[in-house]
């Protein structure tokens, strides 16, 4: 048998029931798979081949039901109906059976050739389920597997039951088990027949397509109504449905709901026997002490303490080590290379001054940010991360918002871009544009770098309750924010509903953590060596104008940031180096420490005398011996920042350190002013990515409303304590 | 045993107890995404832990949260049950 096209498999079924685990099985591909509900919100594809059949294997994003109320049961509904995949493969929970089956229910009516595959099988047993499996397939009329997509588990048997199904379709043509109500189910005969008559229905079964009319569903009327005889049946459903109205009132499609739930608990009754009280399990054991009452939060901020102290000490040095390598051998050999090559002076410096100090003083927080982000995927794969919406529902209720907005606002944290994004699991507008408004105040990974470098110039030992802090602050504004807010610009917000599914607890796999901070550090990377080269080396040309500029001060960037300083001088750092890194920290905060070190550095020492060659050796031995040294510190700071609290390996020495940054920044702020500095950073808007992103989900009136908001409250903070610890003779 | 028709709303159950949903008072959208979590009349649900915010819920092996304001208008019947144990 030869085909022109691969077989084509879509992949359904509930937020968390596996999909993602099953489509990385069946495809070998690598996409990211997280214990949030919700992961997949496009549609991913990927191949695969058996027994010389070419498979297209289509993850569709996860719905509860497809009644086409959100975007992602639009995206799921329209592909299974419209795109007639080959085979339809309903991913379930066998743990979850009763409530995965609403949307089996639904895929069931639609008729198109499918398989049910219950997932996470050892689970249920654990649980003692025991399900009927023969008696299953029987009853709904499509082959039914188990499986343990994550152990590879009937991974094979999937494949060889699709190559089955594209041989012989007809075998897995669901049978037509579900039945409405007396009147409904009249109704919905009289229009199936009536739709049978029709030509070109596209495919569609007559069925599936009565149902959605009496359902009022806009796609199943859009189909209908391109056939020409349409004007007739649509009447007929008009009818029936005013009739349908008279009987059971508005609530038609709560009977048609009804009637599914009737199906699906006849269902469960027939192939399910479970024990009769269930089992607590590890899950609920976890609960029981991350939700407790007075528990619950303390243990949540602890947790971010230990979040933040790794970030600060376990990089720290690694972060030495890439400093060291940046500014020593790679600096050097460019330096060896571009004399051997003769190149003119303002080519060095655009070089050593703009692209590699720029871009290295970036590339130095990869690790920084890699702890970050493990950090965030460890929660959210293990679970913890809908744990923290739950446990932090009553604070954000003082927001006007509620736990579901929080995670969000923690993914803030990470990068406030997908944040934005990620209020589209909001239902409700006010509540989604008022967590779009706050979510800058949270502190990205991007703003980290400044803490970190100002908190080692400036703070010593301390450097890790400022970041931590900091952080704290961001939160606090937020909290403050929203409520005004809520209270005088959203006063509908309080309506909206809190509903969360908190998925079972499982310990995340090394590869899928991998996977998750890799994502993002190469996003950083990739960046740092776009946006931040260009913004760089851009910086460098407008430092650099007029041409033959001698002092950064009189350049066309030192004119501009000059103008803009005095604004800053009630906040206790109004020099034109500040105000210029953070006009440029307006387009992204990453750029805000490469700015500085272009500034100061340029300003502070002339270029050292270049040594005509260097040692290779000696720079190959001293770059693995400190990368050896650095991981056994880091190693160290892991196990102390595990043990808050206790010192176990305490710092031989408190290593201020002397980079060139370090020294030019504390001499032009004291901790004071850096504090002020600090508190600016992180409340002034993140960067135009953030406000484009704000844009596109709320519209540009809400997006210029953040970046006023933004500019204000961070200027009334940073004043506020600057002023605020002169009175009490700080600094 | 609980007299017929004794109904209350979800938040006044206390911990550990285990109920059916008698009715769920939303609007239609609202009904159909609870009853997609398994939120729907008679399904039996128990309460896991009530801090005096949201709720945190078991229906079958599904865990929920539910906010305080909505599961006022979930109207259960409690069922009583040997051992109540959280």
């Amino acid at each position: 048998m030869t085909r022109s096209r691969p077989i084509r498999v879509a992949l359904a079924g509930n937020p968390n029931a596996g999909k993602s685990t099953v489509f990385n099985a069946l495809t070998g591909a690598h996409q990211h798979v997280g214990n949030w509900p919700g992961k997949t919100v496009e549609k991913k594809e990927g191949f695969f081949t058996h027994r010389g059949l070419k498979v297209e294997v289509v993850d569709l994003p996860g719905t509860y039901s497809l009644s086409a109320y959100s975007p992602e049961e639009r995206i799921a509904q329209a592909f299974i109906t419209e795109e007639h995949p080959d085979v339809v493969v309903n991913v379930v929970d066998a743990s979850n059976l009763e409530r995965n089956l609403y949307l089996t229910a639904q895929l069931l009516e639609i008729g198109a050739p499918m398989i049910i595959v219950l997932n996470v099988f050892d689970v249920a047993e654990q649980l003692g389920y025991r399900i009927d499996i023969e008696r299953f397939a029987r009853l709904v009329g499509v082959p039914v597997l188990k499986a343990v997509a994550s152990k590879g588990v009937g991974i094979d048997a999937l494949r060889e039951a699709i190559f089955q199904i594209a041989e012989t379709p007809e075998s897995a043509i669901p049978a037509p088990t579900l039945h409405y109500d007396h009147e409904i189910e009249r109704a919905v005969r009289q229009l199936t027949d009536a739709l049978a008559d029709l030509p070109d229905l596209q495919g569609y079964r007559p069925r599936w397509l009565a149902v959605k009319l009496i359902e009022g569903d806009a796609q199943a009327r859009r189909v209908v109504s391109q056939s020409p005889q349409a004007a007739a049946v649509l009447a007929l459903a008009d009818r029936l449905l005013d009739k349908l109205h008279r009987v059971y009132g508005e609530d038609v499609d709560i009977a048609l709901a009804d009637a599914r739930y009737g199906f699906v608990r006849g269902l469960t009754r027939q192939v399910l026997t479970r024990p009769q009280q269930p089992p607590r399990t590890f899950s609920d054991r976890i609960d029981q002490i991350v939700t407790h009452r007075w528990l619950g939060i303390p243990l949540f901020l602890f947790l971010m303490y230990v979040v933040f102290n790794l970030v600060q000490n376990v990089a720290a040095p690694f972060m030495d080590w890439i400093d060291a390598l940046i500014s020593g051998p790679v600096t050097g050999w460019t330096l060896v290379g571009l004399h051997a090559l003769h190149a003119p002076g303002w080519l060095v410096s655009l070089v050593v001054d703009g692209a590699i100090a720029g871009v290295g003083s970036v590339l130095v927080f990869v690790p920084s940010l890699m702890v970050m982000f493990f950090a965030l995927a460890f929660m959210e794969d293990s679970g913890y991360l809908a744990r923290a919406a739950f446990v932090m529902d009553k604070a954000m209720a003082f927001l006007g918002l509620n736990g579901r907005a929080f995670i969000p606002m923690i993914l803030g944290f990470g990068c406030n871009v997908p944040a934005v994004y990620a209020t589209r699991t909001i239902e409700h507008r006010s509540a989604r544009i008022l967590t779009g408004l706050l979510i800058p105040f949270m502190s990205c990974s991007a703003r980290l770098p400044v803490y970190v470098v100002f908190g080692m110039a400036l703070f010593g030992s301390r450097a890790g309750l400022v970041v931590w802090g900091l952080y704290v602050v961001g939160v606090v504004v937020a909290a403050l924010a929203g409520w005004a807010l809520a209270r005088w610009a959203f006063p509908d917000v309080r309506k909206s509903v809190f509903v969360l599914e908190l998925p079972r607890y499982r310990w995340p796999t090394p590869r899928g953590l991998w996977l998750h901070t890799w994502e993002h550090t190469e996003e950083f990377v990739r960046k740092a060596g776009t946006v931040i080269l260009g913004i760089a080396l851009l910086l460098w040309l407008l430092l650099n104008m007029p041409w033959g500029v001698q002092n950064p001060a009189d350049s066309y960037f030192g004119k501009v940031s000059q103008a803009v300083a005095p604004l800053f001088r009630p906040a206790g750092f109004g020099t034109w180096q500040a105000a210029g890194s953070l006009i440029s920290g307006f387009v992204a905060k990453e750029v805000v420490i490469s700015t500085m070190s272009q500034i100061y550095i340029g300003e502070e020492e002339a270029r050292q005398p270049t040594p005509a060659s260097r040692d290779p050796w000696a720079d190959a031995r001293d770059t693995l011996v400190g990368l050896g040294q650095a991981s056994l510190d880091a190693g160290k700071a892991f196990l102390d920042a595990l043990t808050p609290g206790i010192s176990l390996f305490p710092h031989a020495e408190d290593t201020s350190n002397q980079t060139a940054l370090s020294r030019a920044l504390r001499g032009a702020f004291t901790p004071l002013s850096a504090l002020a500095f600090l508190v600016y950073v992180l409340l002034y808007t993140p960067c135009v990515a953030t406000v484009a992103a704000q844009a596109q989900e709320y519209g540009w009136r809400w997006a210029v409303v953040s970046v006023g908001l933004g500019l204000s409250v961070a200027w009334a903070l940073a004043t506020g304590v600057f002023q605020i610890g002169r009175l009490l003779g700080v600094g | 045993m609980t007299p017929e028709g004794a109904t209350m709303p979800l938040p006044m159950l206390p911990e550990g107890a285990q109920a059916q949903i008698v009715e769920v008072r939303a609007g239609r959208r609202l009904k159909e995404r609870l009853a997609g979590l398994g939120l729907h009349a008679g399904a039996q649900v128990r309460i896991l832990r009530d801090n005096g915010g949201p709720l945190l819920l078991a229906i079958g092996n599904t865990r929920l949260a539910l906010g305080r304001g909505m599961a006022h208008k979930i109207l259960v019947q409690p069922v009583p049950t040997e051992v109540s144990r959280l």
